[in-house]
Protein backbone atom coordinates (compact mmCIF):
# COMPACT_ATOMS: atom_id res chain seq x y z
CA UNK A 1 0.00 0.00 0.00
CA UNK A 2 3.25 1.87 0.83
CA UNK A 3 4.14 4.57 -2.66
CA UNK A 4 7.20 4.09 -3.64
CA UNK A 5 8.87 7.21 -3.09
CA UNK A 6 12.24 6.75 -3.11
CA UNK A 7 14.13 7.96 -6.11
CA UNK A 8 15.29 5.71 -8.96
CA UNK A 9 19.30 7.25 -8.94
CA UNK A 10 19.25 9.57 -12.16
CA UNK A 11 22.00 8.81 -14.19
CA UNK A 12 24.52 11.78 -13.24
CA UNK A 13 24.93 12.75 -16.92
CA UNK A 14 21.31 13.77 -17.07
CA UNK A 15 21.01 15.80 -13.98
CA UNK A 16 23.12 17.83 -15.92
CA UNK A 17 20.85 20.09 -18.15
CA UNK A 18 22.99 19.88 -21.00
CA UNK A 19 21.43 16.63 -21.86
CA UNK A 20 17.98 17.17 -19.97
CA UNK A 21 17.09 20.61 -22.08
CA UNK A 22 13.10 20.88 -22.03
CA UNK A 23 12.51 18.19 -24.51
CA UNK A 24 11.81 20.15 -27.27
CA UNK A 25 9.38 21.89 -27.90
CA UNK A 26 8.27 21.60 -31.46
CA UNK A 27 6.67 24.91 -31.96
CA UNK A 28 9.52 26.97 -33.21
CA UNK A 29 9.03 30.49 -32.16
CA UNK A 30 10.32 32.56 -35.57
CA UNK A 31 11.96 34.92 -33.87
CA UNK A 32 15.08 34.93 -31.87
CA UNK A 33 16.53 38.39 -31.37
CA UNK A 34 18.74 37.62 -29.04
CA UNK A 35 20.80 35.13 -31.08
CA UNK A 36 21.57 32.64 -28.37
CA UNK A 37 22.88 31.08 -31.48
CA UNK A 38 22.14 27.97 -32.05
CA UNK A 39 24.06 26.30 -34.87
CA UNK A 40 22.37 23.33 -35.98
CA UNK A 41 22.85 20.30 -34.83
CA UNK A 42 22.70 16.85 -36.41
CA UNK A 43 19.79 15.52 -34.42
CA UNK A 44 20.74 12.90 -32.30
CA UNK A 45 19.10 10.15 -31.11
CA UNK A 46 17.25 11.29 -28.18
CA UNK A 47 18.06 8.59 -25.88
CA UNK A 48 19.56 10.96 -22.95
CA UNK A 49 15.96 12.52 -23.35
CA UNK A 50 13.89 9.84 -23.82
CA UNK A 51 15.06 8.52 -20.90
CA UNK A 52 14.50 11.66 -18.76
CA UNK A 53 11.15 11.90 -19.80
CA UNK A 54 10.51 8.14 -18.82
CA UNK A 55 11.75 8.90 -16.00
CA UNK A 56 9.72 12.00 -15.39
CA UNK A 57 6.54 9.67 -16.36
CA UNK A 58 7.63 7.03 -13.95
CA UNK A 59 7.34 9.30 -10.60
CA UNK A 60 4.88 11.98 -10.91
CA UNK A 61 6.63 14.94 -9.85
CA UNK A 62 9.50 14.14 -7.95
CA UNK A 63 11.34 16.80 -6.88
CA UNK A 64 14.97 16.00 -8.35
CA UNK A 65 13.13 16.30 -11.85
CA UNK A 66 11.45 19.14 -10.40
CA UNK A 67 14.33 21.00 -9.65
CA UNK A 68 16.37 19.84 -12.87
CA UNK A 69 13.31 20.89 -15.30
CA UNK A 70 12.87 23.98 -13.23
CA UNK A 71 16.31 25.31 -13.50
CA UNK A 72 15.91 24.65 -17.12
CA UNK A 73 13.34 27.30 -16.77
CA UNK A 74 14.70 29.24 -14.55
CA UNK A 75 18.46 29.09 -16.90
CA UNK A 76 15.68 29.78 -19.78
CA UNK A 77 14.82 32.81 -18.66
CA UNK A 78 17.60 33.72 -17.51
CA UNK A 79 19.30 32.74 -20.88
CA UNK A 80 16.86 34.56 -22.78
CA UNK A 81 16.91 38.32 -21.43
CA UNK A 82 19.92 39.84 -22.99
CA UNK A 83 19.19 43.40 -22.18
CA UNK A 84 20.38 42.35 -18.46
CA UNK A 85 20.96 44.98 -16.15
CA UNK A 86 23.86 43.72 -14.35
CA UNK A 87 26.63 42.08 -16.61
CA UNK A 88 25.70 38.56 -16.40
CA UNK A 89 27.57 35.60 -18.18
CA UNK A 90 24.67 34.54 -20.11
CA UNK A 91 24.34 31.11 -19.62
CA UNK A 92 23.78 28.22 -22.63
CA UNK A 93 20.99 26.96 -21.47
CA UNK A 94 18.50 26.56 -24.08
CA UNK A 95 15.42 28.35 -24.01
CA UNK A 96 12.48 26.23 -24.12
CA UNK A 97 10.88 27.77 -27.15
CA UNK A 98 14.04 28.07 -29.38
CA UNK A 99 15.25 24.21 -28.94
CA UNK A 100 13.19 22.41 -30.88
CA UNK A 101 14.78 19.10 -32.37
CA UNK A 102 18.42 19.56 -31.89
CA UNK A 103 19.87 18.24 -28.56
CA UNK A 104 22.33 16.97 -28.67
CA UNK A 105 23.43 14.64 -25.74
CA UNK A 106 26.63 14.23 -26.39
CA UNK A 107 27.81 18.17 -26.86
CA UNK A 108 26.53 21.33 -25.59
CA UNK A 109 24.64 23.95 -27.45
CA UNK A 110 27.40 26.10 -29.18
CA UNK A 111 26.04 29.42 -28.81
CA UNK A 112 27.20 32.66 -29.83
CA UNK A 113 28.42 33.87 -26.80
CA UNK A 114 31.27 31.50 -25.12
CA UNK A 115 30.08 28.55 -23.97
CA UNK A 116 29.68 27.57 -20.74
CA UNK A 117 28.83 24.61 -20.07
CA UNK A 118 25.07 24.72 -18.94
CA UNK A 119 25.72 23.17 -15.73
CA UNK A 120 27.77 25.59 -14.09
CA UNK A 121 25.86 28.59 -14.60
CA UNK A 122 23.43 29.65 -12.35
CA UNK A 123 22.82 27.16 -9.67
CA UNK A 124 19.99 28.34 -8.45
CA UNK A 125 17.76 25.98 -6.94
CA UNK A 126 13.82 26.66 -6.73
CA UNK A 127 12.71 26.56 -3.15
CA UNK A 128 9.67 24.80 -2.16
CA UNK A 129 6.56 26.34 -1.09
CA UNK A 130 3.52 24.39 -0.53
CA UNK A 131 2.57 20.36 -1.81
CA UNK A 132 -1.20 19.82 -2.21
CA UNK A 133 -1.44 15.50 -1.82
CA UNK A 134 -4.49 13.57 -1.62
CA UNK A 135 -5.07 10.46 0.21
CA UNK A 136 -7.99 8.08 0.36
CA UNK A 137 -8.57 6.67 3.76
CA UNK A 138 -10.49 4.02 2.60
CA UNK A 139 -13.65 4.24 4.89
CA UNK A 140 -16.77 6.58 5.11
CA UNK A 141 -16.58 8.97 8.11
CA UNK A 142 -18.79 10.96 9.70
CA UNK A 143 -17.75 14.89 9.68
CA UNK A 144 -19.62 15.94 12.67
CA UNK A 145 -17.78 13.33 15.00
CA UNK A 146 -14.58 14.09 13.70
CA UNK A 147 -15.49 17.73 13.76
CA UNK A 148 -16.58 17.64 17.94
CA UNK A 149 -13.97 15.77 18.90
CA UNK A 150 -11.07 16.27 17.27
CA UNK A 151 -8.69 19.90 17.96
CA UNK A 152 -8.41 22.46 15.64
CA UNK A 153 -11.11 21.48 13.34
CA UNK A 154 -13.28 23.61 11.81
CA UNK A 155 -16.81 22.06 9.97
CA UNK A 156 -19.41 24.34 8.42
CA UNK A 157 -21.72 22.06 6.33
CA UNK A 158 -23.49 25.45 4.85
CA UNK A 159 -20.04 26.63 3.29
CA UNK A 160 -18.25 23.65 2.50
CA UNK A 161 -18.96 20.13 3.29
CA UNK A 162 -15.67 19.33 4.71
CA UNK A 163 -13.63 19.13 8.10
CA UNK A 164 -10.67 21.54 7.82
CA UNK A 165 -8.29 20.33 10.12
CA UNK A 166 -4.59 21.60 10.87
CA UNK A 167 -1.82 20.49 12.46
CA UNK A 168 1.51 22.39 14.09
CA UNK A 169 3.90 19.62 12.93
CA UNK A 170 4.76 20.04 9.69
CA UNK A 171 2.25 22.77 9.53
CA UNK A 172 -0.13 21.53 7.45
CA UNK A 173 -4.31 21.81 6.89
CA UNK A 174 -6.09 19.35 5.85
CA UNK A 175 -9.61 18.79 4.15
CA UNK A 176 -11.63 15.62 4.92
CA UNK A 177 -14.78 14.45 3.25
CA UNK A 178 -17.57 12.44 4.38
CA UNK A 179 -16.34 9.85 1.45
CA UNK A 180 -13.04 9.06 3.13
CA UNK A 181 -11.22 11.25 0.77
CA UNK A 182 -8.70 13.74 2.47
CA UNK A 183 -6.45 16.51 1.00
CA UNK A 184 -3.46 18.34 2.42
CA UNK A 185 -1.92 21.17 1.54
CA UNK A 186 1.07 23.30 2.97
CA UNK A 187 3.66 21.18 3.18
CA UNK A 188 6.68 22.12 2.12
CA UNK A 189 8.10 18.78 0.93
CA UNK A 190 7.12 15.53 -0.35
CA UNK A 191 8.02 13.66 3.03
CA UNK A 192 6.46 16.33 4.88
CA UNK A 193 3.55 15.83 2.70
CA UNK A 194 3.39 12.66 3.22
CA UNK A 195 4.09 12.58 7.12
CA UNK A 196 1.62 15.29 7.52
CA UNK A 197 -1.22 13.06 5.70
CA UNK A 198 -0.61 10.04 7.61
CA UNK A 199 -0.70 12.51 10.63
CA UNK A 200 -4.03 13.12 10.12
CA UNK A 201 -4.92 9.66 8.92
CA UNK A 202 -3.91 8.88 12.65
CA UNK A 203 -5.86 11.72 13.85
CA UNK A 204 -8.91 10.22 12.36
CA UNK A 205 -7.91 6.75 12.91
CA UNK A 206 -8.06 7.55 16.88
CA UNK A 207 -11.57 8.78 16.49
CA UNK A 208 -12.85 5.24 16.05
CA UNK A 209 -12.76 4.98 12.19
CA UNK A 210 -11.20 2.05 10.53
CA UNK A 211 -8.93 4.85 8.53
CA UNK A 212 -6.30 3.09 6.03
CA UNK A 213 -4.15 4.42 3.82
CA UNK A 214 -4.34 4.40 0.16
CA UNK A 215 -3.22 6.23 -2.80
CA UNK A 216 -1.43 8.56 -1.18
CA UNK A 217 -0.54 11.02 -4.39
CA UNK A 218 0.89 14.56 -4.88
CA UNK A 219 -1.28 16.77 -6.97
CA UNK A 220 0.78 20.06 -7.63
CA UNK A 221 3.92 21.28 -6.24
CA UNK A 222 4.80 24.93 -6.29
CA UNK A 223 8.30 26.84 -5.83
CA UNK A 224 9.63 29.69 -6.37
CA UNK A 225 13.20 31.27 -6.83
CA UNK A 226 14.30 34.18 -7.75
CA UNK A 227 17.04 34.76 -11.12
CA UNK A 228 18.57 38.19 -9.70
CA UNK A 229 18.28 40.22 -12.47
CA UNK A 230 15.61 42.03 -13.38
CA UNK A 231 13.44 40.76 -16.71
CA UNK A 232 12.12 42.28 -19.88
CA UNK A 233 8.94 40.73 -20.16
CA UNK A 234 7.69 42.07 -23.35
CA UNK A 235 10.79 41.06 -24.82
CA UNK A 236 9.94 37.59 -23.58
CA UNK A 237 5.83 37.90 -25.19
CA UNK A 238 7.53 38.72 -28.06
CA UNK A 239 9.60 35.64 -28.50
CA UNK A 240 7.48 33.09 -26.86
CA UNK A 241 4.14 34.30 -28.41
CA UNK A 242 2.68 30.93 -27.99
CA UNK A 243 3.55 30.31 -24.24
CA UNK A 244 3.67 33.67 -22.66
CA UNK A 245 0.71 35.60 -21.93
CA UNK A 246 1.30 39.25 -20.47
CA UNK A 247 -1.49 41.38 -19.63
CA UNK A 248 -0.36 44.03 -17.41
CA UNK A 249 -3.89 45.22 -16.75
CA UNK A 250 -4.89 41.82 -15.94
CA UNK A 251 -1.76 40.79 -13.58
CA UNK A 252 1.81 42.24 -13.32
CA UNK A 253 3.44 38.94 -13.95
CA UNK A 254 4.38 37.10 -17.29
CA UNK A 255 2.35 33.53 -17.39
CA UNK A 256 4.84 30.76 -19.17
CA UNK A 257 2.70 27.62 -19.85
CA UNK A 258 5.51 24.93 -20.40
CA UNK A 259 4.46 22.23 -22.34
CA UNK A 260 6.67 19.71 -21.69
CA UNK A 261 7.50 19.56 -18.60
CA UNK A 262 3.56 20.93 -18.18
CA UNK A 263 4.56 23.51 -15.73
CA UNK A 264 3.13 27.28 -15.07
CA UNK A 265 5.31 29.53 -14.36
CA UNK A 266 4.89 33.06 -12.96
CA UNK A 267 7.07 35.37 -13.92
CA UNK A 268 8.05 38.59 -12.63
CA UNK A 269 9.80 42.06 -13.74
CA UNK A 270 11.81 41.86 -10.27
CA UNK A 271 13.28 38.49 -11.43
CA UNK A 272 11.47 36.73 -9.08
CA UNK A 273 10.22 32.81 -10.79
CA UNK A 274 6.87 31.18 -9.07
CA UNK A 275 6.60 27.58 -10.51
CA UNK A 276 3.58 25.78 -9.91
CA UNK A 277 2.26 22.16 -11.27
CA UNK B 1 -22.87 52.23 -62.50
CA UNK B 2 -21.67 49.69 -59.59
CA UNK B 3 -20.38 46.83 -61.71
CA UNK B 4 -20.36 43.48 -60.21
CA UNK B 5 -19.04 40.04 -62.12
CA UNK B 6 -21.73 37.67 -62.40
CA UNK B 7 -20.87 34.31 -62.45
CA UNK B 8 -21.90 33.68 -65.74
CA UNK B 9 -23.91 30.32 -66.37
CA UNK B 10 -23.32 30.36 -70.24
CA UNK B 11 -26.61 28.98 -72.30
CA UNK B 12 -28.01 32.08 -70.41
CA UNK B 13 -27.80 35.06 -72.57
CA UNK B 14 -25.10 36.78 -74.21
CA UNK B 15 -24.48 40.00 -76.27
CA UNK B 16 -25.18 38.85 -80.03
CA UNK B 17 -22.22 40.70 -81.62
CA UNK B 18 -19.85 39.32 -78.65
CA UNK B 19 -20.77 35.52 -77.32
CA UNK B 20 -17.95 35.55 -75.05
CA UNK B 21 -17.57 39.27 -73.60
CA UNK B 22 -18.97 39.61 -69.88
CA UNK B 23 -22.49 40.65 -69.10
CA UNK B 24 -22.13 43.52 -66.56
CA UNK B 25 -25.22 44.40 -64.18
CA UNK B 26 -26.64 47.30 -63.79
CA UNK B 27 -28.70 46.77 -60.51
CA UNK B 28 -30.64 49.70 -60.59
CA UNK B 29 -32.17 49.26 -63.85
CA UNK B 30 -32.02 45.81 -63.75
CA UNK B 31 -30.31 45.39 -67.31
CA UNK B 32 -27.53 42.94 -68.48
CA UNK B 33 -25.18 44.98 -70.38
CA UNK B 34 -22.70 44.03 -73.10
CA UNK B 35 -19.13 45.02 -71.40
CA UNK B 36 -17.69 45.38 -75.46
CA UNK B 37 -20.10 47.13 -77.29
CA UNK B 38 -22.89 48.33 -74.50
CA UNK B 39 -25.85 46.78 -76.09
CA UNK B 40 -28.43 45.82 -73.13
CA UNK B 41 -28.86 42.43 -73.87
CA UNK B 42 -31.06 41.08 -71.07
CA UNK B 43 -34.25 42.14 -68.85
CA UNK B 44 -33.72 40.64 -65.14
CA UNK B 45 -37.54 40.37 -64.05
CA UNK B 46 -36.14 40.77 -60.16
CA UNK B 47 -35.67 44.57 -59.52
CA UNK B 48 -33.15 44.89 -56.56
CA UNK B 49 -33.67 48.30 -55.91
CA UNK B 50 -36.05 49.71 -52.56
CA UNK B 51 -39.98 49.79 -53.65
CA UNK B 52 -41.01 52.40 -52.37
CA UNK B 53 -39.33 55.32 -51.64
CA UNK B 54 -40.34 56.12 -47.84
CA UNK B 55 -39.50 59.70 -46.46
CA UNK B 56 -38.75 61.38 -42.98
CA UNK B 57 -41.75 62.65 -42.23
CA UNK B 58 -43.88 59.81 -43.18
CA UNK B 59 -45.70 59.55 -40.59
CA UNK B 60 -47.58 55.95 -42.07
CA UNK B 61 -47.65 53.83 -39.28
CA UNK B 62 -48.04 50.84 -41.82
CA UNK B 63 -44.33 49.80 -43.72
CA UNK B 64 -45.46 48.89 -47.11
CA UNK B 65 -42.25 47.86 -47.62
CA UNK B 66 -42.55 43.62 -48.30
CA UNK B 67 -39.41 42.61 -48.39
CA UNK B 68 -38.32 42.91 -44.43
CA UNK B 69 -34.67 44.20 -43.52
CA UNK B 70 -31.11 43.84 -44.88
CA UNK B 71 -29.74 40.15 -44.98
CA UNK B 72 -26.89 39.69 -43.02
CA UNK B 73 -25.89 36.63 -44.16
CA UNK B 74 -22.04 36.55 -43.23
CA UNK B 75 -23.38 36.44 -39.50
CA UNK B 76 -26.27 34.86 -39.04
CA UNK B 77 -26.89 31.00 -40.32
CA UNK B 78 -28.85 31.51 -43.35
CA UNK B 79 -31.31 34.38 -43.11
CA UNK B 80 -34.71 33.18 -44.51
CA UNK B 81 -37.43 33.12 -41.89
CA UNK B 82 -41.05 33.52 -42.51
CA UNK B 83 -43.43 36.34 -40.14
CA UNK B 84 -46.99 36.80 -39.95
CA UNK B 85 -48.37 39.87 -40.42
CA UNK B 86 -51.60 41.05 -39.04
CA UNK B 87 -54.56 40.59 -40.14
CA UNK B 88 -56.39 42.62 -42.06
CA UNK B 89 -59.94 41.14 -42.92
CA UNK B 90 -62.37 39.24 -40.73
CA UNK B 91 -61.43 35.88 -41.28
CA UNK B 92 -58.11 36.42 -39.71
CA UNK B 93 -59.88 36.61 -36.46
CA UNK B 94 -61.32 34.17 -34.28
CA UNK B 95 -64.11 33.10 -31.71
CA UNK B 96 -63.47 35.83 -28.97
CA UNK B 97 -61.95 38.43 -31.59
CA UNK B 98 -58.42 37.52 -30.94
CA UNK B 99 -56.50 37.48 -33.69
CA UNK B 100 -55.57 33.78 -35.52
CA UNK B 101 -52.07 33.49 -36.44
CA UNK B 102 -49.74 34.47 -33.72
CA UNK B 103 -48.68 37.95 -34.48
CA UNK B 104 -45.25 36.98 -35.67
CA UNK B 105 -43.00 33.88 -35.71
CA UNK B 106 -40.14 33.04 -34.60
CA UNK B 107 -37.25 34.25 -36.22
CA UNK B 108 -34.13 32.02 -37.36
CA UNK B 109 -34.63 30.50 -33.58
CA UNK B 110 -31.51 28.86 -34.01
CA UNK B 111 -29.13 31.32 -33.90
CA UNK B 112 -31.37 33.79 -31.74
CA UNK B 113 -28.57 34.24 -29.25
CA UNK B 114 -26.22 35.52 -31.24
CA UNK B 115 -28.46 38.21 -33.10
CA UNK B 116 -28.87 39.09 -29.37
CA UNK B 117 -25.55 39.35 -28.59
CA UNK B 118 -25.17 41.39 -31.96
CA UNK B 119 -27.25 43.78 -30.59
CA UNK B 120 -25.67 43.82 -27.72
CA UNK B 121 -22.25 44.25 -29.41
CA UNK B 122 -23.76 46.95 -31.39
CA UNK B 123 -25.37 48.75 -28.02
CA UNK B 124 -21.59 48.98 -26.16
CA UNK B 125 -19.84 49.91 -29.54
CA UNK B 126 -22.12 52.70 -29.56
CA UNK B 127 -21.47 54.37 -25.93
CA UNK B 128 -18.26 54.48 -26.86
CA UNK B 129 -18.26 55.51 -30.67
CA UNK B 130 -16.70 52.66 -32.16
CA UNK B 131 -16.47 52.60 -35.95
CA UNK B 132 -18.29 50.31 -38.04
CA UNK B 133 -15.02 47.93 -38.79
CA UNK B 134 -14.28 46.91 -34.60
CA UNK B 135 -18.38 46.51 -34.63
CA UNK B 136 -17.88 43.94 -37.77
CA UNK B 137 -14.48 42.32 -36.55
CA UNK B 138 -16.10 42.14 -33.51
CA UNK B 139 -19.26 40.23 -34.37
CA UNK B 140 -17.04 38.10 -36.49
CA UNK B 141 -14.96 37.21 -33.56
CA UNK B 142 -17.98 36.26 -31.27
CA UNK B 143 -19.50 34.37 -34.44
CA UNK B 144 -16.42 32.26 -34.32
CA UNK B 145 -16.39 31.75 -30.73
CA UNK B 146 -20.24 30.82 -30.80
CA UNK B 147 -20.09 28.19 -33.36
CA UNK B 148 -16.60 26.37 -31.22
CA UNK B 149 -18.66 26.07 -28.40
CA UNK B 150 -15.90 25.45 -26.62
CA UNK B 151 -16.86 29.03 -24.28
CA UNK B 152 -20.82 28.17 -24.06
CA UNK B 153 -21.10 27.96 -20.32
CA UNK B 154 -20.28 31.54 -20.08
CA UNK B 155 -22.35 34.30 -20.45
CA UNK B 156 -23.13 35.54 -23.68
CA UNK B 157 -22.27 39.60 -22.43
CA UNK B 158 -19.48 38.28 -21.57
CA UNK B 159 -18.27 36.72 -24.17
CA UNK B 160 -19.27 39.62 -26.51
CA UNK B 161 -17.47 42.11 -24.33
CA UNK B 162 -14.37 40.00 -24.30
CA UNK B 163 -14.70 40.11 -27.99
CA UNK B 164 -15.21 43.85 -28.09
CA UNK B 165 -11.84 44.20 -26.33
CA UNK B 166 -9.77 41.45 -28.37
CA UNK B 167 -11.52 43.54 -31.71
CA UNK B 168 -9.50 47.02 -30.38
CA UNK B 169 -6.77 45.39 -29.91
CA UNK B 170 -6.86 43.72 -32.99
CA UNK B 171 -7.44 47.05 -34.98
CA UNK B 172 -4.25 48.73 -33.22
CA UNK B 173 -6.73 51.25 -31.36
CA UNK B 174 -6.79 49.16 -27.29
CA UNK B 175 -9.67 50.02 -25.22
CA UNK B 176 -8.52 49.51 -21.88
CA UNK B 177 -10.69 46.79 -19.55
CA UNK B 178 -12.10 49.42 -17.63
CA UNK B 179 -13.20 51.45 -20.50
CA UNK B 180 -15.51 48.21 -21.84
CA UNK B 181 -15.97 47.93 -18.41
CA UNK B 182 -18.10 51.17 -18.57
CA UNK B 183 -20.11 50.37 -21.15
CA UNK B 184 -20.60 46.91 -19.95
CA UNK B 185 -22.50 45.24 -17.19
CA UNK B 186 -20.02 42.10 -16.59
CA UNK B 187 -16.48 42.73 -14.40
CA UNK B 188 -13.96 43.02 -15.26
CA UNK B 189 -12.28 39.87 -13.83
CA UNK B 190 -14.99 38.30 -15.63
CA UNK B 191 -14.32 40.35 -19.04
CA UNK B 192 -10.39 39.06 -18.68
CA UNK B 193 -11.39 35.39 -17.92
CA UNK B 194 -13.25 34.94 -21.12
CA UNK B 195 -10.68 37.52 -23.22
CA UNK B 196 -7.36 34.46 -22.44
CA UNK B 197 -10.31 31.69 -23.00
CA UNK B 198 -11.37 33.71 -26.27
CA UNK B 199 -7.27 33.52 -27.27
CA UNK B 200 -6.89 30.07 -26.88
CA UNK B 201 -10.12 28.69 -28.29
CA UNK B 202 -9.37 30.98 -31.70
CA UNK B 203 -5.58 29.82 -31.21
CA UNK B 204 -4.88 33.74 -31.82
CA UNK B 205 -2.73 36.40 -29.82
CA UNK B 206 -2.60 40.32 -29.78
CA UNK B 207 0.04 42.50 -29.48
CA UNK B 208 1.41 44.18 -26.04
CA UNK B 209 -0.28 47.30 -25.25
CA UNK B 210 2.36 50.44 -25.55
CA UNK B 211 1.93 53.62 -24.16
CA UNK B 212 1.26 55.52 -27.36
CA UNK B 213 -2.17 53.83 -28.15
CA UNK B 214 -3.84 55.56 -25.37
CA UNK B 215 -2.46 59.00 -25.61
CA UNK B 216 -4.73 60.45 -27.95
CA UNK B 217 -7.62 59.21 -26.68
CA UNK B 218 -6.78 60.32 -22.78
CA UNK B 219 -5.31 64.30 -24.00
CA UNK B 220 -8.06 64.46 -26.17
CA UNK B 221 -10.84 63.72 -23.45
CA UNK B 222 -8.65 66.35 -21.34
CA UNK B 223 -8.72 68.64 -23.59
CA UNK B 224 -5.45 68.82 -24.21
CA UNK B 225 -3.60 70.38 -27.00
CA UNK B 226 -1.39 68.74 -29.51
CA UNK B 227 1.43 69.76 -28.38
CA UNK B 228 1.06 68.64 -24.49
CA UNK B 229 -0.06 65.08 -26.35
CA UNK B 230 3.59 64.83 -28.58
CA UNK B 231 5.24 65.71 -25.62
CA UNK B 232 3.25 63.10 -23.31
CA UNK B 233 4.07 60.76 -25.98
CA UNK B 234 7.07 61.12 -26.42
CA UNK B 235 7.96 61.23 -22.18
CA UNK B 236 6.24 58.23 -22.22
CA UNK B 237 8.11 56.43 -24.89
CA UNK B 238 11.55 57.44 -23.11
CA UNK B 239 11.02 56.47 -19.86
CA UNK B 240 9.65 53.06 -21.27
CA UNK B 241 13.03 52.58 -23.35
CA UNK B 242 15.00 53.84 -20.07
CA UNK B 243 12.53 51.26 -18.17
CA UNK B 244 12.41 53.68 -15.45
CA UNK B 245 9.04 52.23 -14.41
CA UNK B 246 9.49 48.52 -14.81
CA UNK B 247 6.52 46.11 -14.36
CA UNK B 248 4.01 49.33 -14.52
CA UNK B 249 1.08 48.93 -16.49
CA UNK B 250 1.41 51.20 -19.64
CA UNK B 251 -1.62 53.12 -18.77
CA UNK B 252 -0.54 54.38 -15.79
CA UNK B 253 2.95 55.36 -17.04
CA UNK B 254 0.63 56.76 -19.85
CA UNK B 255 -0.93 58.71 -17.11
CA UNK B 256 1.90 59.81 -15.38
CA UNK B 257 3.42 61.30 -18.65
CA UNK B 258 0.26 62.90 -19.52
CA UNK B 259 0.44 64.67 -16.07
CA UNK B 260 4.26 65.95 -16.40
CA UNK B 261 3.33 66.97 -19.93
CA UNK B 262 0.60 68.95 -18.72
CA UNK B 263 2.29 70.73 -15.61
CA UNK B 264 5.18 71.44 -17.91
CA UNK B 265 2.81 73.40 -20.32
CA UNK B 266 0.11 76.15 -19.63
CA UNK B 267 -2.88 73.39 -19.92
CA UNK B 268 -2.42 72.02 -16.11
CA UNK B 269 -4.49 69.38 -15.34
CA UNK B 270 -4.84 67.69 -12.06
CA UNK B 271 -4.13 63.96 -10.96
CA UNK B 272 -7.38 63.01 -10.18
CA UNK B 273 -8.46 64.36 -14.08
CA UNK B 274 -6.30 62.39 -15.48
CA UNK B 275 -7.42 59.34 -13.19
CA UNK B 276 -10.80 59.57 -13.94
CA UNK B 277 -9.70 59.72 -17.70
CA UNK B 278 -7.44 57.19 -17.90
CA UNK B 279 -9.15 54.88 -15.26
CA UNK B 280 -6.61 54.71 -12.66
CA UNK B 281 -6.41 55.77 -9.34
CA UNK B 282 -4.44 58.66 -8.58
CA UNK B 283 -2.07 57.18 -6.11
CA UNK B 284 -1.14 55.20 -8.95
CA UNK B 285 -0.13 58.09 -11.39
CA UNK B 286 2.06 59.39 -7.89
CA UNK B 287 3.83 56.39 -8.01
CA UNK B 288 4.74 56.15 -11.35
CA UNK B 289 5.08 60.12 -11.81
CA UNK B 290 7.65 59.55 -8.83
CA UNK B 291 9.63 57.07 -10.79
CA UNK B 292 10.12 59.51 -13.69
CA UNK B 293 10.30 62.75 -11.80
CA UNK B 294 14.13 62.32 -11.66
CA UNK B 295 14.59 62.58 -15.38
CA UNK B 296 12.43 64.68 -15.89
CA UNK B 297 14.84 66.52 -18.80
CA UNK B 298 15.28 63.99 -20.40
CA UNK B 299 12.24 62.62 -21.25
CA UNK B 300 10.78 65.97 -22.83
CA UNK B 301 11.37 66.26 -26.39
CA UNK B 302 13.25 68.46 -27.50
CA UNK B 303 11.25 71.57 -28.68
CA UNK B 304 8.81 71.43 -26.20
CA UNK B 305 8.22 75.23 -24.72
CA UNK B 306 8.00 74.92 -21.26
CA UNK B 307 5.32 77.31 -19.39
CA UNK B 308 6.72 75.96 -15.87
CA UNK B 309 10.33 75.06 -16.61
CA UNK B 310 11.44 71.53 -15.55
CA UNK B 311 12.99 72.22 -12.04
CA UNK B 312 9.53 73.61 -11.17
CA UNK B 313 7.56 71.00 -11.97
CA UNK B 314 5.52 69.51 -8.83
CA UNK B 315 7.44 66.74 -6.93
CA UNK B 316 5.38 64.55 -4.82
Amino acid sequence: MDQNNSLPPYAPGLASPQGAMTPGIPIFSPMMPYGTGLTPQPVQSTNSLSLLEEQQRQQQQQQAAQQATAQQATQGTSGQTPQLFHSQTLTTAPLPGTTPLYPSPMTPMTPITPATPASESSGIVPQLQNIVSTVNLGCKLDLKTIALRARNAEYNPKRFAAVIMRIREPRTTALIFSSGKMVCTGAKSEEQSRLAARKYARVVQKLGFPAKFLDFKIQNMVGSCDVKFPIRLEGLVLTHQQFSSYEPELFPGLIYRMIKPRIVLLIFVSGKVVLTG
Amino acid sequence: LFFFLSLDVLPRVTCPNHPDSILVEDYRAGDMICSECGLVVGDRVIDVGSEWRTFSNDKATKDPSRVGDTQNPLLSDGDLSTMIGKGTGAASFDEFGNSKYQNRRTMSSSDRAMMNAFKEITNMADRINLPRNIVDRTNNLFKQVYEQKSLKGRSNDAIASACLYIACRQEGVPRTFKEICAVSRISKKEIGRCFKLILKALETSVDLITTGDFMSRFCSNLGLPKQVQMAATHIARKAVELDLVPGRSPISVAAAAIYMASQASAEKRTQKEIGDIAGVADVTIRQSYRLIYPRAPDLFPADFKFDTPVDKLPQL
